[in-house]
């Protein structure tokens, strides 16, 4: 099983064209990710790496069937590409940019809500269910297959994790890229369900940060709702208050909204175990697994 | 980005919230000639961003040309708690009846814009928010239906101010939230929002804080920024497209990495280690070996700085290439920093051969903790 993602997943890549899209195109195909169309506005009939490219998301949803799409385009050009996607009918958008307006983003959260649709990121790496497929632009070879779901805000604390328990032999269902920004297309909590529900998945991983309110949401769906052991890290304990660490999301307000210490609290209530290095996840999962 | 407060009053009166007439100054010689419209009693406010302003003796009070000239000369160019005074706004004090608190934040819980509105303004919101969380009063927008008349009405209810001000406190959150949208922004706040005694409403002091990610498509936003006094480091940092943080004053290590995730790990392992990061880089993804150079000059300039940990899971981001660039950059420093690199990813054999061949002072370890040791055993604090 694994999640979003999987050997089955019909992706087009928005923007594939350009450098980004056509590097991480011929990583995916490696990959063994079925990409079967692309999609660059004013280049349609061309192929790249074998992949049909189209003007717009309708033609090459209607060509190919595709169920989701990876949005390889500046930040400025994000919310019109996925729009284009949410009106075509794609179940599952990822975007990666990073820089996107936040206002874009607040329309684009509650449009696809409305829409029905699954918008992942942006400021994210991908999915990735190792093994089968993968819509991302993440260094696949620390990636292994199993049984923790991680998601995680962070990238780079998301790759740390992961080779360690690639290391120790620890495999992974899916690894989602929930995104650094303010407002993230999914959250931690719209996402735990489906993970509760996939019977590859038999533990997972949150990798949250200081500020907003996604951890403390999380905790509350896991007190309530989830059979499988958590276990989570809070990053920027030590990050100055009021100032935005490089993640537009991970701010700490003067009266202490969004504290990792909040954060810690709440899950420790609600049963997740607390890690406190990437380190110290590994270990609670060899404990635990 | 946060605007300074005669920033704020400008665009305030740009979309026609009312604020009290004044005048901006950067220099004692152009009091007479700016002030001559203005009626006295005037205030004279130090245009800085630190709080404790009043209190540090920011604003005063002037009742004739002598004295805002005194008070100009004796506050221009001076500091408040280490931030140096370049412009005074000198306003008309108002007279009112009440101090409000009004602002439209973006709000991350519902994911969209919220409403702030308390009847005891003037002070510390946040104060007010632990003390006494029953008067303040919160209204989400939907972007789908704006700000509407039942919102003031609520507000007014629910907050126990006279609703003669309905008709004004309308117009102006109106306004504020059409400027809260035009301006891409993620605060816009005014405290106080003085109500006066004709029913009228006027905005004090206001803060504004725009989506740094949406200044591209706000140019006069642009304009402003480069009006703010900022850091020198953050602005050098910035024109290499890194991000600097100052962390803690009495730190003495900094932090490089190519992502804001690890950056924060970082910070934290290397605290509950019992030491102190002064400042923090991130790199953003895919930073070549000039940049790297670069980021490692700007750090190290920073004169408090004494230990370096360069924290590195590349991906997009070439071992070889920070590799390469931390050399070149140790090369040209003068001796006495300690510099400790943990490198992981792409090409990490090749940037390790390149730092063990460097003959420098450089400490290759493997490994996010064992540099965190590494900085202890040699002596950070």
């Amino acid at each position: 099983m694994s999640i979003l993602v999987n050997e089955n997943t019909k992706l087009i890549i928005q923007g594939i064209t350009g450098r980004e899209g056509t590097f991480h195109a011929e990583q995916m195909l490696q990959y063994g990710t079925k990409v079967v169309a692309g999609v660059s506005p004013g280049k349609g009939g061309q192929t790249i790496c074998g992949i049909p490219v189209f003007d717009t998301v309708r033609e090459a949803k209607e060509a190919t069937d595709a169920d989701a799409t990876i949005l390889f385009v500046p930040a400025k050009y994000t919310s019109d590409g996925v729009k284009e996607a949410i009106d075509a009918g794609v179940e599952l958008i990822i975007t990666i940019a990073e820089h996107v307006p936040v206002k874009d983003m607040m329309e684009i959260y509650h449009l696809s809500k409305r829409k029905n649709c699954k918008v992942i990121g942006p400021n994210s790496f991908g999915i990735i269910s190792p093994g089968k497929s993968k819509a991302g632009f993440m260094a696949h070879k620390i990636f292994s297959e199993g049984s923790v779901g991680v998601m995680s805000r962070s990238a780079t604390n998301c790759y740390e994790t992961v080779s360690m328990m690639t290391k120790n032999n620890i495999g992974q269902s899916t690894c989602i890229g929930v995104g650094g920004d303010m407002i993230p297309g999914s959250t931690f909590v719209e996402l735990l369900p489906l993970l509760e529900a996939d019977p590859q998945t038999k533990a997972v991983v949150i990798i949250g940060e200081i500020g907003g309110n996604e951890e403390e949401l999380a905790a509350e769906y896991i007190k309530n709702n989830m059979t499988k052991p958590v276990v989570a890290l809070i990053a920027g304990k030590n990050a100055p208050k009021g100032k935005s660490m490089g993640h537009a999301g991970a701010i700490v307000s003067a009266d202490g909204t969004g504290s990792a210490e909040n954060k810690e609290m709440l899950l420790k209530q609600a049963g997740v175990h607390i890690a406190e290095s990437t380190e110290h996840i590994v270990s609670i999962l060899k404990e635990i697994m | 980005m946060k605007f300074m407060e005669y920033q704020a009053r400008e665009t305030f009166a740009k979309y026609n919230i009312p604020v009290m007439n004044g005048v901006v100054i950067d220099s004692v010689s152009q009091v007479k000639e700016k002030i001559k419209d203005l009626k006295f009693p005037l205030v004279v406010k130090a245009q800085v961003q630190v709080g404790g302003r009043g209190k540090a003796g920011g604003i005063q009070f002037a009742d004739n040309v002598d004295d805002v000239i005194r008070i100009s000369d004796k506050l221009l160019f001076t500091e408040i708690k280490g931030h140096k005074i370049n412009k005074l706004m000198i306003v008309e004090k108002a007279n009112g009846i009440k101090e409000c608190y009004l602002s439209i934040i973006l709000d991350r819980q519902t994911k969209c814009p919220m409403i702030i509105f308390s009847a005891e303004g003037g002070i510390d919101i946040e104060e007010t928010a632990v003390k006494s969380p029953d008067s303040i009063i919160k209204v989400k927008i939907d972007p789908a239906i704006g700000v509407q008349g039942y919102m003031v009405q609520y507000i007014i209810n629910k907050s126990g101010i006279s609703k003669n001000i309905a008709p004004s406190l309308l117009e102006v959150i109106k306004q504020l939230y059409k400027l809260f949208l035009d301006y891409d922004a993620l605060l816009m706040e005014i405290n106080p929002l003085l109500i006066c005694e004709d029913n009228t409403l006027i905005a004090l002091d206001g803060k504004i804080d725009i989506d740094d990610s949406a200044l591209y498509r706000q140019p006069i936003v642009k304009e402003y920024r480069d009006e703010l006094q900022e850091e020198e480091l953050i602005l050098e940092a910035r024109k290499f497209r890194f991000l600097y943080i100052p962390i803690e004053e009495k730190g003495n290590i900094a932090v490089i990495s190519n992502g804001s995730g690890m950056l924060m790990s970082s910070i934290d392992l290397i605290s509950k280690a019992n030491m102190t990061v002064g400042a923090a880089l991130d790199l953003g993804g895919g930073a070549t070996a000039d940049r790297i150079k670069e980021a490692v000059r700007i750090v190290l300039s920073n004169e408090d700085i004494k230990y370096l940990y360069i924290n590195i899971f590349g991906g997009i981001t070439r071992c070889n290439e920070v590799a390469q660039g931390v050399k070149e950059a140790m090369e040209i420093q003068p001796k006495g920093k300690c510099v400790v690199v943990r490198l992981e990813g792409t090409n990490k054999e090749e940037g390790v051969n390149i730092l063990n061949s460097s003959n420098l002072d450089i400490v290759s370890v493997d490994g996010l903790v064992d540099g965190v040791k590494a900085l202890a055993e040699r002596g950070a604090v």
